[in-house]
């Protein structure tokens, strides 16, 4: 007997991403960055003299990195928990393929299928900015989405909520650390082991303007995330798929 | 200790459970038992068939032994490997109770990716999926949106994904679930056909006749136990009083020659009771040389169903 053909699979799961979440990703990144080139268009022409050093540059960074994280957050809503909540794995898994090799590959393809988006619309965006850096910022995209997207892919294998709890622990943790990122004692140091949040707007900044960012907190972004995307592994090879 | 059932039969062993159990727990602590001290074994070539009430815990055996449930004690295992990993390695065609297939796949398309996960070669997989689509009748709605069919032929679209390879296991859960009467005879028919010395087929129902009709075995189940195994052959020698309905359509007045407790039921109809087979077919036969036309001899209830209300009233 054959196994699986997995690989092949994977433009099957694309398709489907495009169709359920790509669509949905490209429209909320126009309408978002419609909003914020609109009243600058209106004021300065179609070509934009938005560069590193104008007093609009960072607006310009925030509204291009929560676009980014928005995406990773549609795009690892439900990825393991939808097919365990619809019952979908049931077909699945009795064909003769690995749930983890699946759940990676999904993984994965779901990246490729964000970094898609963003290239679509920096390239939009790069028409109206010159200045802005596609490769860069496809290179902060794959970033957090291995920083975010392991977190949301850990949740999505432990809850069913996952969506919910993806920003409540996004959200959550910005606050806390805002909170007692930096008093002494048991509450400053528990925060340190929140997901690393705080280090988003220097990463975003640094990365997406000039390709450069602080090291130790790439490492650290990247990591904490592939830790969460192998507990999640753990947890779907050690848990069930069935309730 | 809990009953356990080993087959005294050549044939190789398929799928094991032994002493398996399943407690699920409640975040306030509070725990029940679904599935306790099962062990059973299914050999190659066999059809077995899993009978028991709502809730007895069918689906929760079936899904041990899918993988997709861990048991909290024991273990499954197929061809000697942990279920799960035979299960990666060579697949099953598996037909489950609810049929959860994306509602915005066309059914068609539906079929193509299964088969592509199959690990059916492009090549192959058009004729595949065509032969699955003409011998469900789903030629007609191949086109349609899942969520567009009828609980009927989504059942049927179910069993077709389940029949795309030629897998040594099928696993059927409630497989006539919805299907009208011309496709549940269709069904067993299938299933007939799918009879092979190199397959296991485990059909889980509560469906006694169709379980009679299919089933070389059958499983009883009740609160989560193996009640007792089952073989659907009536024998020579049962030991137990059985009810069988005689209708005739000439002798009459003989019939209490040969069967003298033989209860009329109207319009040629008669309810008799006997010990064993033997002492029905000496009776028929007296009933025959006296003249009688004898129509038809039914049982009042399979030998399942006799089997059934005793283990499941015992468990009781």
């Amino acid at each position: 007997m054959s196994r699986g053909r997995l690989g092949k699979y994977s433009l099957w799961q694309f398709r489907d991403f495009v169709v359920e979440r790509g669509v949905a990703i490209l429209i909320i990144g126009l309408l978002w960055g419609y909003v914020l080139i609109a009243p600058f268009r209106a004021a300065g022409g179609p070509q934009l003299k938005l560069n590193p050093s104008s007093p609009m540059w960072p607006l310009l960074i925030t509204v291009a990195s929560s676009i980014v994280s928005l995406s990773v957050l549609i795009a690892v809503n439900g990825i393991v928990s939808t097919d365990k909540k619809m019952g979908y794995y049931r077909f699945l898994f009795s064909k003769p393929v690995s749930v983890l090799a699946y759940y990676v590959q999904l993984y994965f393809v779901h990246m490729v299928g964000v970094v898609a988006a963003m290239l679509v619309l920096s390239g939009i965006l790069r028409t109206i900015v010159p200045d802005f850096s596609i490769v860069n910022y496809l290179l902060y995209t794959a970033l957090i989405f291995v920083a975010m997207g392991g977190i949301g892919f850990f949740i999505s294998v432990a809850t069913r909520f996952d969506w919910v709890t993806l920003a409540a622990v996004w959200l959550g943790s910005r606050a806390l650390r805002d909170l007692y990122g930096a008093k002494p004692g048991l509450p400053g140091k528990l925060v340190q082991v929140l997901p690393p949040v705080h280090k988003l707007d220097a990463v975003a900044n640094g990365l997406i303007t000039n390709g450069n960012a602080p090291t130790t907190d790439v490492i650290w972004l990247l990591a904490y995330g592939s830790l969460f995307f192998v507990l999640g592994l753990v947890l779907l090879r050690q848990g069930s798929l069935a309730d | 200790m809990p009953p356990t059932f080993e087959l005294n039969r050549a044939s190789a062993l398929v799928i094991e459970f032994r002493n398996v159990g399943k407690t699920y727990k409640s975040l306030l602590g509070n725990s029940v038992k679904a599935v306790e001290e099962f062990s059973l074994q299914v050999v190659e070539g066999e059809i077995l068939g899993i009978a028991g009430p709502n809730g007895a815990g069918k689906t929760t055996i079936i899904a041990m032994m899918l993988g997709y449930l861990r048991p909290t004690k024991g273990t499954v295992e197929i061809n000697g490997l942990p279920a799960r990993t035979y299960i990666e390695r060579n697949g099953v065609g598996y037909l489950s109770e609810l049929i959860a297939i994306n509602p915005k796949w066309r059914a068609e398309t539906a079929l193509v990716r299964y088969a592509t996960l199959a690990g059916i070669s492009d090549a192959e997989i058009p004729l595949r999926v065509n032969e699955v689509i003409e011998k469900l009748g789903l030629a007609e709605h191949r086109d349609k949106k899942v969520k567009a069919l009828s609980k009927g032929n989504l059942q049927r679209l179910g069993l077709a994904q389940a029949l795309l390879r030629d897998d040594q296991i099928l696993v059927l859960d409630e497989p006539t679930h919805g299907l009208d009467p011309v496709w549940t005879q269709r069904f067993r028919d299938i299933v007939e056909e799918l009879r092979r010395p190199d397959r296991t087929i485990l059909i889980a129902s509560h469906n006694l006749d169709e379980l009679q009709r299919l089933a070389d075995r059958v499983a009883i189940i009740d609160h989560g136990r193996l009640q007792r195994v089952v073989s659907t052959g009536y024998e020579q020698n049962a030991p137990t009083a059985t009810r069988f309905r005689l209708t005739l359509a000439g002798g009459f007045d003989q019939i209490r020659e040969s069967f003298p407790l033989a209860e009329s039921g109207g319009r040629g109809e008669y309810d008799v009771t006997v010990r064993s087979i033997q002492e029905l077919n000496t009776a028929l036969a007296d009933l025959i040389s006296r003249g009688a036309l004898v129509v038809s001899v039914v049982p009042e209830r399979s030998v399942l169903e006799q089997q059934f209300r005793e283990a499941v009233g015992e468990s009781q």
